[in-house]
């Protein structure tokens, strides 16, 4: 298991943002996190990443509970993020900031750095040679002197995922990766995420791409205010009663209005 | 000969400048963090006190007096950038601002100390030490053809070099490293730097207390090369002044608060003429510079001009 | 005793309050601190000075040309330092700051080149004049004080609570973008911010002078300090916050002064935020905002 959510509720003065709510992805999967806008999925995020920490519940990483750890520390453990409103360290080139990325991967302190030691002379060209291979995975190899905030935003999604990548984790939450894309970067960001899910990486994604959902993940589950409305495979989900009757509602609601 | 080049008024003013460099960057560092510290006059005070205070009662070696200044002055910015990691922007500002006047009404109080606002004399001088020293292994001024003073001031000024160059070459190397890379990480985004792994704790911490320790350490150098002090000269206005040296050049680069330095202490010798009214001056200069640049006279784009143009230009040749 | 020192510090928070406000309104509603509002109550002062002093004229009438002259100054501070930085690119909160304390650099040397760098006595008709009750002695001039800021304050909260261009300028402190599709015109409240702010520290100058009997270039600094704390105390841009904080403090600083250290009571101000920075950052009545996107 390499991540369980175990009954875990969230309140913001009074109000529910989540409410008990339980789910377990297993090693090497894509697993789907869908629901309306306001249903809790990017608490969620922030929940796992402990950015706040949860009311009640734990969450458990590798079986070891990991709730109320320090932000820094949960990343040190293998689980990275990106935001649903782009974070990148503006006025850093590409590849200064997919080498920020690899900070916990790597160890040299004032002195190392200021004297430039040789084992901090090695561990800077591993830094800038991995952060090199990753911008090429994501295609922006050719960007990395450019300044991210003057990145194309589909581009600069790209960049947030590499900059995860290089803190090597384990598991990795993506965060409406997909927003603001066209057809094409779509589908090319199917393929990135398929090609690290394949290098061994577990996804956990927030989504509302649907067709793009329904094809890249393995399950999925569907919270709607705050609770969970069904958890099953993409199959499973388009077929479930409730699912349809939340989504749907509100999408007859939006056709009439 | 050497005598003739060398002007001990220009010296001294030479001497300001360096130390005025040390207190820029003192500002610069805790800034490549976002942390806007007004603190920097206190700390410096708190070196120019302990340093002088040990001298003068203990009879240590100054270079030991300036270390344990600069010492004192780094943990006590560890002690107060501990709680202060809660405040952010004018917050902090004001913050540190507080801290410092805090730090000069005790200076002002503790009259068995510190001889309150009349301040502490008969500081041992830089200077003076020095020759003593250079006497005791047998070199005399007129070796070279100097005078006394003009010895003294020339070694002065060379140490303050040599040690303002050192304290350049460690930022720059550290600000292109993997802690440079955190400290300016969490400038530009705090919760995505600690959300790559960085813990935020540890480098605020540790560029806030190194910006208490250099401002330590050219407030002990300064004690040592004045000779007095008062709390005054650690007051508000030395903050604000500290400051503008870093805005004014530029603080998103180190070159930025270096050029501030030196600009913003020749600026009012070179306005001697109208002496009266410098300050106003200074005062309408700050507001058209704000308007005209608000990043400050250097940055990264005009850096990266030059550097262009240095390229071009080798490529022609 | 007792009761005397309570209404020295009334008297002397009231007019801390009034320069709170000026701090207050400024941050609320630009997010900036306005490094050169005690230099604007500085000259103020002076201006109630060399009218009732040199020109004879009456208090109030004094109070009008204060107003007017502090008015201007903030309508110059915001029309050349402050909307150029406005909505510009590479602008950080540095630029505002630094701006302002060109101006506060400016007033102060220019001052001290028209009337001196010495202490001048502010002189009005009933300045030894005190009333007693009993054992209580209380003066004229501190009924004075009293009444003044405690109108001015009654007055600011109605105007912002009751009339239209108080409302708009909550709304404006609120949320600048939503203000100005709401239809406000935030550029012209924003003026009117900025001078309302200056006008105040203008009536707080005179105040001051009343109250310490002396006026001097240096003033500005010393009060605009104090201001600035209490504005943290009280909590950032909260007009209610600017009150209570410069009572708090103005009675801090005279039952200290009464009873204990005197040297300390310029620190207190500040020892007072670092102590309120550490337990509640956002001040008394401030209010705490999230981060989560």
């Amino acid at each position: 298991m390499v991540l369980e959510i175990r009954n875990v509720s969230k309140n913001f003065g009074g109000i529910h943002a989540l409410k008990d709510v339980s789910f377990k992805i297993q090693e090497g999967e894509i697993y789907g996190l869908i629901g309306p806008n306001g249903a809790g999925k990017t608490t969620m995020f922030n929940l796992i990443t402990n950015i706040f920490e949860p009311t009640s519940g734990q969450i458990l990483f590798h079986d070891t509970n990991i709730t109320g750890l320090k932000s820094h520390k949960i990343t040190e453990q293998g689980i990275c993020r990106t935001y649903q409103n782009i974070r990148l360290f503006s006025q850093m080139s590409a590849l200064k900031n997919v080498m920020v990325g690899g900070h916990c991967r790597s160890s040299s302190g004032v002195f190392s750095s200021v004297f430039r030691t040789k084992k901090q002379k090695s561990e800077e060209r591993g830094l800038t040679q991995k952060a090199e291979e990753l911008l090429d995975l994501v295609g922006l190899l050719e960007h990395k002197d450019t300044l991210a905030e003057n990145l194309a935003y589909g581009q600069q999604r790209r960049l947030e995922i590499a900059r995860a990548l290089a803190s090597n984790p384990k598991l990795l939450l993506l965060d409406e990766p997909a927003a603001g894309m066209n057809e094409n970067e779509t589908d090319s960001l199917y393929d990135l995420i398929k090609l690290i899910q394949s290098k061994g990486v577990t996804v956990l994604i927030i989504e509302h791409d649907m067709p793009l959902v329904m094809k890249l993940c393995d399950r999925i589950t569907v919270l709607n205010f705050g609770e969970k409305l069904a958890e099953g495979t993409p199959y499973e989900i388009q077929n479930n009663e409730s699912v349809i009757e939340a989504y749907l509602g509100r999408e007859e609601d939006v056709e009439i209005a | 000969m050497l005598a003739d080049f060398i002007n001990p008024y220009h010296l001294q003013i030479a001497s300001f400048i360096l130390i005025n460099i040390l207190l820029a960057i003192s500002v610069y560092v805790p800034l490549s963090s976002g942390q806007l510290s007004l603190g920097s006059a206190g700390f410096m005070g708190v070196g120019a006190y302990t340093s002088a205070l040990l001298t003068i009662h203990f009879d240590l070696p100054i270079f030991v007096g300036v270390l344990v200044g600069a010492a004192v002055a780094g943990c006590l910015g560890i002690i107060i950038g501990i709680p202060s990691l809660r405040l952010s922007g004018v917050y902090l500002a004001i913050a540190t601002l507080g801290l410092g006047e805090v730090i000069r009404v005790i200076f002002v109080n503790w009259e068995s100390l510190t001889k309150g606002s009349i301040g502490l004399t008969g500081i041992p001088q830089m200077g003076r030490e020095l020759l003593k020293l250079a006497r005791n292994v047998g070199i005399e001024p007129a070796m070279f053809g100097l005078r006394n003073n003009q010895f003294v001031y020339l070694m002065v000024f060379v140490i303050l070099l040599i040690l303002v160059i050192g304290t350049i070459w460690f930022v720059f190397r550290q600000q292109n490293s993997r802690i440079g890379r955190s400290f300016s990480s969490i400038q530009m985004d705090e919760k995505a730097a600690e959300s790559m792994g960085i813990n935020i704790t540890y480098f605020k911490v540790l560029s806030f207390s190194q910006g208490a320790f250099l401002a330590g350490l050219a407030g002990a150098l300064f004690a040592h090369v004045m000779g007095y002090i008062s709390p005054s000269d650690f007051s508000y206005h030395r903050a604000v002044e500290i400051l503008i040296f870093t805005v004014f050049g530029g603080s998103e680069v180190i070159i930025g608060s270096i050029f501030g330095a030196i600009f913003l202490t020749l600026i009012p010798e070179v306005l001697r003429f109208v002496s009266e009214y410098r300050y106003i001056i200074y005062g309408i200069m700050l507001v058209i510079l704000m308007a005209v640049r608000p990043q400050g006279i250097l940055d990264i784009h005009l850096l990266s001009k030059f550097k262009r143009l240095k390229r071009s230009k080798g490529g022609v040749r | 005793m007792l009761l005397e020192q309570f209404i020295n510090g009334m008297t002397l928070g009231s007019i801390y309050a009034i320069v709170a406000l000026g701090f207050t309104l400024v941050f609320g509603v630009l997010g900036i601190i306005n490094m050169a509002h005690g230099e604007i109550f500085m000259v103020g002062a002076f201006v109630g000075v060399m009218t009732t002093g040199v020109l004879g004229w009456p208090l109030w009438l004094a109070f009008v040309a204060s107003i007017v002259v502090t008015s201007i100054l903030g309508y110059l501070l915001e029309t050349f330092t402050l909307r150029p930085l406005r909505g510009k690119r590479g602008v950080s909160h540095l630029a505002p700051l630094i701006s302002t304390i060109g101006v506060s650099i400016l007033l102060e040397n220019l001052s001290h080149h028209l009337f001196g760098a010495g202490n001048k006595p502010f002189r009005t008709e009933f300045a030894e004049m005190s009333i007693e009750i009993g054992s209580l002695t209380i003066y004229i001039v501190q009924i004075v004080i009293f009444v003044i800021s405690i109108i001015l304050m009654i007055g600011l909260s109605i105007w912002l609570s009751k009339t239209k261009a108080g409302k708009a300028l909550r709304a404006t402190a609120e949320n600048l973008e939503t203000a100005s599709i709401l239809g406000v015109d935030t550029k012209k409240i924003i003026t009117l911010t900025v001078i309302i702010a200056s006008a105040m520290g203008g009536i707080a100058g005179i105040l001051v002078g009343m109250a310490f009997n002396s006026v001097s270039p240096q003033m500005g600094l010393a009060i605009g300090l104090k201001g600035l704390a209490i504005i943290i105390l009280g909590g950032m841009g909260n007009v209610k916050g600017a009150m209570v904080g410069g009572l708090i403090l103005g009675l801090s600083e005279t039952f200290l002064v009464a009873y204990g250290d005197s040297g300390y009571r310029d620190a207190i101000a500040f020892i007072m935020i670092i102590v309120i920075l550490l337990l509640r950052p956002q001040g008394i009545f401030g209010s705490k905002i999230a981060e989560g996107r």
